[in-house]
């Protein structure tokens, strides 16, 4: 017999309990997962929307916490445009919007000019995009569209108007498959900001020293002024920078690492109050043990290995049930824009370092408690 | 080094804390390589206390116990020396209810070298010495009163110990049985060379011994 089997017909004998023990880890887990692997998700489409089109600064108005409510003035394109090194420069505005009758409450709505080379990235399942004169003219991404149950030809209603789908495009991008794409001039019009953009996505000149380059500019950027020499309110964070500090991105990040601290708290009481029974109840078997030769040591590495096998095995069931609640997630049309349906591997390992911590948290006192019982005295035990 | 003297005990006396129980007082006997000795006295009288410091289970309040010419108190693992050089037999068994005979006789050797299926043989060959081949996969419950003694002693035998000792081996059983473990305990103080120090309250029983010890409120009785 090994060690291990011991150690499985010792969870295996208690099987209801350790079953709910399971149970409470893996929901602990599961949520866990579930709300770190959005986040990691949401953050690494984010940072990929920019990466893949070699976006390597994002030029927004500094001083502002909340990015998508701030705005520039999009004539400092040019400026950024004239900067040596600056290979694109790409301006956008951002809102979001509910869609009436759909259920979506917060569909991103992106204007972009119809030249922009953002466009290069998209692939058009149907239709095409707009030219620069036509106005009231939308082109949704197959995930909003799909959501929407809407296709080219169709009218979606944004701000009370009606625009009408010119083309249906899929994207390399989760979320920009959920954006729906308008003419910049109407949603300048419709957000009343004149001709303002929410901030420009800038793309370097090959450099050998790329770094280097990036360095340089984001000082250039932040030392513009204007023509009476005032320092332009500008700020160039590196794109990794401008992700992670997204407002929404720190709240669902903040979100998922305070559930992932309660799921080890509450897991672990779960583990620590069946291993501490158990260890209870098995006073006298412990002293027979002790009896017929087993060492301290080996009694602490018995309870220790119940209950990480416990937290462990509810781990297994957690990460699934986080991959199921994705998946699921990613299925309902009020998140499928947001949620990919997948949670990446580092994640998953995170899920099981929960769990191992959950076990090694709920097994180290027990364990003490039942190395520190005496042979002869737990022999006596009724 | 075979000293014909396995365990000697100096001057032992055991106080259990609480209530400030004096279990041993005074206690000096010598029990020879080989030897079978049994252990008589009124309930209470300290036969188990004796047994538990004789096989190191526990620690004596104060006197020695010198264990193939080594003094116990020296040791710092005394786990360790229990593993090697001693079997307990209980008279309640105290066999794992859910594991096989086969597994039950394994677990001490988890302590040793052996590796799994080696540990598997080794345990399936001592269940043959114990006359239980025929129950490798039976669990205790499984099993009639005789035959689950025959399966501890075989469990005491795991790691091949110099010394057996026995509390009160019989007590749990009716006196067919009891004779048949008996005759098995002298078969393996004849044929396999054990020292076997063992606690019974049958007069009949402790004669099959080679010697007896009388016991009387901690203290041993003069022969
Ligand atoms: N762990 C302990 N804590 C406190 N007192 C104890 C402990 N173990 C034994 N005693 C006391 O020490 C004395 C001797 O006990 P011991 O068990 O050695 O007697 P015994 O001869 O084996 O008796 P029995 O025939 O009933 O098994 C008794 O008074 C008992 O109550
Ligand atoms: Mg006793």
């Amino acid at each position: 017999m090994y060690f291990a089997t011991f150690i499985l017909k010792n969870i295996v004998r208690r099987r209801l309990r350790s079953m709910l023990t399971v149970l409470g880890v893996a929901i602990a887990v599961g949520a866990a997962v579930a709300l770190l692997g959005i986040a990691d998700g949401f953050e690494r489409s984010f940072l990929s929307l920019y990466q893949q089109r070699g976006v390597e600064l994002i030029v927004v108005r500094a001083g502002k916490a909340e990015r998508s409510t701030s705005f520039l003035d999009e004539r400092i394109a040019e400026r950024l445009r004239r900067l040596p090194g600056v290979a694109q420069v790409m301006g956008g505005l951002v809102d979001a919007v509910e869609i009436p009758g759909s259920g979506l409450q917060a569909v991103l709505v992106q204007g972009w000019y119809a030249d922009s080379p953002l466009f290069d990235a998209l692939r058009f399942v149907s239709g095409r995009r707009f030219r620069p004169d036509e106005s009231h003219v939308a082109v949704l991404g197959s995930v909003i569209a799909r959501n929407l149950g809407k296709k080219e030809g169709d009218a979606v209603s944004l701000y009370g108007e009606d625009f009408q789908i010119l083309g249906v495009f899929e994207s390399f991008n989760h979320f920009e498959n959920g954006c729906v794409v308008i003419n910049i001039r109407d949603l300048q019009r419709l957000l009343g900001v004149g001709n303002k953009v929410t901030g420009f996505q800038v793309v370097v000149e090959p450099a050998p020293n790329k770094q280097a380059l990036v360095d340089r500019l984001r000082g250039e950027i932040e030392a513009l002024t204007d023509d009476r020499g005032h320092r332009l309110p500008l700020s160039a964070l590196p794109t990794a920078d401008a992700v992670s500090t997204t407002s929404q991105l720190r709240l669902i990040k903040a979100q998922s690492w305070i559930t992932s601290v309660i799921a080890v708290v509450i897991g672990s009481i779960g583990v620590l109050n069946t291993m501490l029974m158990s260890v209870f109840e098995r006073t006298r078997e412990i002293g027979i043990l002790r009896a017929i030769g087993w060492r301290r040591r080996r009694v602490v590495r018995m309870v220790l290995a119940e209950s990480l096998l416990l937290s462990l095995a509810g781990a297994v069931v957690g990460i699934l049930f986080g991959l199921a609640l994705t998946f699921a997630l990613s299925r309902v049309p009020m998140a499928a824009g947001y949620v990919e349906g997948t949670i990446a591997p580092s994640v998953l390992l995170g899920g099981l370092a929960i769990a191992v911590l959950v076990g090694l948290l709920g097994g180290v006192y027990p364990a003490w408690r039942a190395a520190r019982l005496l042979p002869t005295e737990a022999l006596r035990h009724e | 080094m075979s000293d014909a003297v396995l365990v000697r005990s100096d001057h032992l006396c055991k106080t259990y804390p609480d209530g400030h129980v004096t279990a041993l007082v005074d206690v000096n006997l010598r029990i020879g390589r080989g030897e079978y000795v049994a252990i008589m006295g009124p309930s209470g009288s300290g036969k188990s206390t004796l047994l538990n410091l004789l096989g190191a289970l526990d620690r004596p309040t104060s006197g020695e116990i010198i264990f193939d010419g080594q003094p116990l108190s020296t040791l710092r693992d005394l786990d360790r020396f229990r593993a090697e050089k001693v079997g307990f037999v209980f008279q309640s068994f105290h066999l794992l209810p859910t594991l096989t005979a086969l597994e039950n006789v394994q677990i001490p050797m988890f302590e040793g070298r052996l590796s799994a299926a080696a540990r598997a043989r080794r345990a399936a060959a001592l269940l043959d010495v114990v006359g239980m081949a025929h129950r490798l996969d039976h669990v205790p419950g499984q099993l009639s009163v005789g035959e689950r003694q025959r399966v501890a002693i075989a469990r005491a035998l795991a790691n091949d110990p110099v010394l057996l000792l026995a509390d009160e081996p019989t007590g749990n059983l009716d006196s067919r049985t009891a004779a048949d473990i008996l005759a098995l305990f002298d078969q393996l103080h004849r044929e396999h060379g054990k020292t076997i120090v063992m606690v019974t309250h049958g007069q009949d029983v402790a004669e099959r011994a080679q010697r007896i010890l009388r016991m009387r409120d901690g203290r041993l009785l003069e022969p």
